[in-house]
């Protein structure tokens, strides 16, 4: 009788009112708010629709800094946005720097003097280039074609090592490991960790696509190895100095029967240079012992797959965003000490010019994430046909 | 039911708040004459109905969703010439819905194509719903629906997004399209039944859901997005469209309203105006274009300035345009009441932009109405109600819940030219 009381109790309080009825609380901590990037049919600064999809994010001192995925057929952006003002600052179509590209999906790697380094997919079987960013005094961005470092293939994802000023990269489609020089400019392409025909053949069985098995992160552990995760299921190590490729002996954590899913989504290094993973496959979080090379499953932080981005605030906790659609992105903490926290979806108020009151903005699909360089304030960046940026602080320890 | 008549005209009201005394003007060319309750039989624990009416002009019949708002959804028809209300069956039953895809109420108009066919969908009944955050459960996702009056069958047309609701549909009458907005995502979709062919074109909205749609005569489909601005699929374009400009707006609206947008509207097909009403009470009159947004023109609030404070408050899901040319709605419910424990069925005259009270009925009578643009030949407009019963053994299921009172779902017929009933 209790249950039904509550239950009848909840769907009086539902309805199409206003205020939102919801069961469940929002993550709404105060100061958190939401940056509009994405509108149509503006004067404006903003992003077009189908063509802002925030798929690549950094935080450079003010400055929010994006790269997009846009639709089929159009071309995407590079966008900076500014935490302290709220709002978009510049945008530049990556069309006017490379054309043919659909997509910065590799996230940025800094280089020196905040230098940003990107990578693009073709929108077709076109080539996908290196592009330089630098965003000026005036907050203006600017940037520069590097080339193509694997002919006929996008870049998939990548990361450098600034000391040996080395990016390391995945490409698209076929999932070639490569190395780029940004002094000398020079590239060479390992096909060791590219899947094989018989793992392609087990892959199409479950009706899988590159994006959905190459590994969407990379990272370098503190003695220069290069991490990432290969069809099936697996986990590589390249060490640059007699360029080789180690296979973990340990494979990524799955649940059972549902081992073809797994791809490093994500990655992300603590202060005491642990390496931290999210794999796309079923969500699980999980850290690497690259002393030990051995992975541990930390467990799942929603009942979702997809672990799409990791990022460590100011406090030592670690967060990041799960799932995605068919459902969508959960907000979570982790931390040793206290385990899992799902926030859940994130709704912060978000000023609009003209709307005096502003408006509450719920991210369900949530592409990326970043934390500012104190560790201070954190940003998410949506992935739909309208994108926007939401914001919040992080308690200091 | 006090049947009064009270004419507002901003001049007379100032006057009579001067004086400090109520003064009211009555006509008696509307009476309870004017009106009629009708009933649902055979669902003792339906507790309410939503946006899901509306009229089919083959058959000459009503259809609403009557709902236990958990997980039965009786489909009934009204036929206005037997003036019989019938219990066609519970969706679940003739859908062929097993368990795990039950469904909290539909929350869409109910819409007829040319030949008849009868068009609803699914939801599950607000956010307890949500599939991945809070049902224990878990919810399938809503269904699109045809009814076919002609042998009482109903066709399952599918999913549309998985695990997501249907707030609103709407049909092209022209190509058969159907038009429909889920929930909570607020993704525009456009589903084509011949072809099996559903297309997603996007988050428009946010936080809230806006909750209407609707079509013009040219089978455009207009929406709104988070900043209340229309936006339009232009079927010539085959894209959509946005307008530059909000809607118009009382100062200090909340953002809660701004971002939900419409809440209903009625047509004037003859004339190609679409009436409007947003969520922050604003009346609109909207002129449709073949290609590319028409004109808006601003009407003022739903109730004068005199009879609320602030002008953004009153709740209004549901509108009609009398065949007199002049627009009837209900307003209050959901908590929210422009004159205390009341709802009031309003008149207001587009040519002299003058408001009428037409009643005023106690909640045990009405006690929130939804619909719009429910219209049948004879000029007799619909709404789907809702009235406050005490709880009971019998029935202890429904909206509100306060004070041991409950809801009940009633169809209210009303025809401001004629008498309806002896």
């Amino acid at each position: 009788m209790k249950n039904i009381i509550a239950k009848y109790l909840i769907i009086a309080l539902s309805g199409i009112s206003i205020p939102v009825h919801a069961q469940y609380e929002f993550f709404s901590p105060p100061g958190a708010f939401a940056i509009e990037v994405s509108l149509s049919n503006t004067d404006q600064k903003r992003l077009p629709m189908y063509r802002n999809a925030i798929s690549s994010l950094k935080v450079i001192g003010d400055n929010i800094i994006g790269g997009t995925t846009a639709s089929e057929g159009l071309s995407p952006f590079i966008f900076v946005a500014s935490i302290s003002r709220q709002e978009l600052i510049d945008t530049l179509d990556i069309n006017k720097i490379v054309p043919g590209q659909k997509s910065v999906q590799s996230g940025f790697c800094k280089w020196k003097d905040n230098i940003l380094i990107a990578g693009t997919i073709p929108l077709d079987k076109g080539d996908g280039h290196l592009i330089r960013i630098e965003i000026d005094a005036e907050n203006k961005i600017k940037s520069k074609d590097l080339g193509t470092p694997v002919p006929g293939e996008g870049i998939f994802s990548l990361t450098s090592n600034t000391r040996d000023n080395m990016l390391f990269g995945i490409s698209f489609p076929s999932g070639f490991f490569f190395s780029y020089d940004l002094e000398s400019g020079k590239s060479h392409i390992y096909k060791d960790i590219s899947p094989k025909e018989n793992e392609l053949e087990q892959l199409r069985q479950f009706a899988l696509d590159p994006g959905s098995y190459l590994s969407r992160s990379l990272i370098i552990d503190n003695n220069g190895l290069v991490y990432g995760s290969m069809p099936v299921n697996k986990l590589f190590c390249f060490n640059q100095a007699n360029e080789s490729f180690k296979i973990l002996d340990y494979a990524l954590p799955d649940v059972w029967g549902r081992s073809a899913l797994g791809q490093v989504d994500s990655w992300a290094k603590s202060d005491d240079h642990r390496l931290y993973g999210g794999n796309a496959g079923d969500g699980q979080l999980f850290v690497l012992d690259t002393e030990k090379m051995k992975v541990k499953n930390l467990g799942k932080p929603a009942m979702m797959p997809r672990l799409r981005g990791l990022t460590f605030g100011r406090d030592g906790k670690l967060y990041g965003i799960t799932g995605a659609l068919p459902g969508y992105t959960h907000l979570f903490s982790y931390s040793e000490e206290d385990g899992f926290h799902d926030f859940g979806n994130p709704e912060f108020p978000m000023k609009i010019l003209g709307i005096e009151a502003g408006i509450l903005w719920r991210g369900f699909q949530i592409g990326t994430i970043a934390s500012s360089e104190d560790g201070k304030y954190i940003v998410m960046g949506e992935d739909e046909a309208l994108s926007q940026l939401l914001i919040f602080t992080v308690e200091a320890k | 039911m006090q049947i009064i008549e009270i004419k507002f005209s901003i001049l007379v009201l100032a006057l009579i708040l001067a004086a400090g005394s109520k003064s009211y003007c009555q006509n008696n060319r509307i009476t309870e004459k004017n009106i009629k309750f009708i009933e649902y039989p055979g669902f003792p624990n339906g507790h309410s109905t939503w946006g899901d009416i509306g009229y089919n002009q083959k058959n000459n019949s009503v259809y609403i969703g009557v709902t236990n708002h958990a997980d039965s959804v009786g489909l009934y028809e009204y036929n206005i010439r037997k003036d019989k209300m019938v219990l066609k069956g519970f969706i679940g039953d003739l859908a062929n819905l097993r368990g795990y895809q039950w469904q909290g109420k539909i929350h869409t108009k109910i819409v007829a194509g040319p030949d008849g066919k009868v068009y609803f969908a699914t939801d599950g009944g607000e956010s307890r719903e949500e599939y991945l955050m809070e049902h224990p459960h878990g919810y399938a996702g809503g269904f699109i629906m045809q009814w076919n009056p002609d042998n009482n069958r109903l066709i399952n047309l599918g999913n549309g997004l998985q695990y997501e609701s249907f707030k609103d549909i709407d049909l092209d009458p022209e190509n058969g399209n159907i038009y429909a907005v889920s929930y909570p995502q607020v993704h525009f979709l456009i589903y084509n039944p011949e072809k099996n062919l559903l297309r997603d074109l996007g988050r428009l909205g946010s936080s809230h859901v806006p909750r209407v749609i609707f079509t013009d005569n040219w089978g455009n489909c207009y929406y709104v997005d988070w900043r209340q601005r229309l936006v339009m699929y232009d079927k010539i374009a085959g894209k959509l469209v946005f307008a530059k400009e909000s809607l118009p707006a009382f100062p200090g609206t909340p953002g809660a309203k701004i971002i939900t947008g419409l809440i209903s509207f009625a047509k004037d097909r003859k004339n190609n105006i679409i009436y409007l009403m947003t969520y922050g009470a604003k009346m609109l009159a909207f002129h449709p274009q073949k290609s590319g947004i028409g004109k808006i023109e601003d009407l003022g609030g739903v109730l004068p300035p005199s009879m609320t404070d602030p002008l953004w408050g009153p709740y209004c899901p549901n509108l009609n345009l009398g065949d007199n040319g002049k627009l009837y709605y209900v307003v209050g419910g959901h908590g929210n009441f422009s004159k205390e424990n009341k709802t009031l069925l309003m008149e207001f005259d587009l040519q002299t932009k003058e408001y009428k009270i037409i009643f005023d009925f106690p909640l045990s009578l009405v006690s929130e109405v939804t619909g719009s643009d429910v219209k049948d030949a004879q000029g007799n407009l619909y709404f789907a109600a809702r009235k406050n019963v005490a709880v009971s053994n019998a029935i202890d299921n429904g909206e509100g819940g306060t004070k041991g009172e409950i809801s009940k779902p009633v169809m209210i017929i009303f025809n401001p030219g004629k008498e309806i009933r002896k």
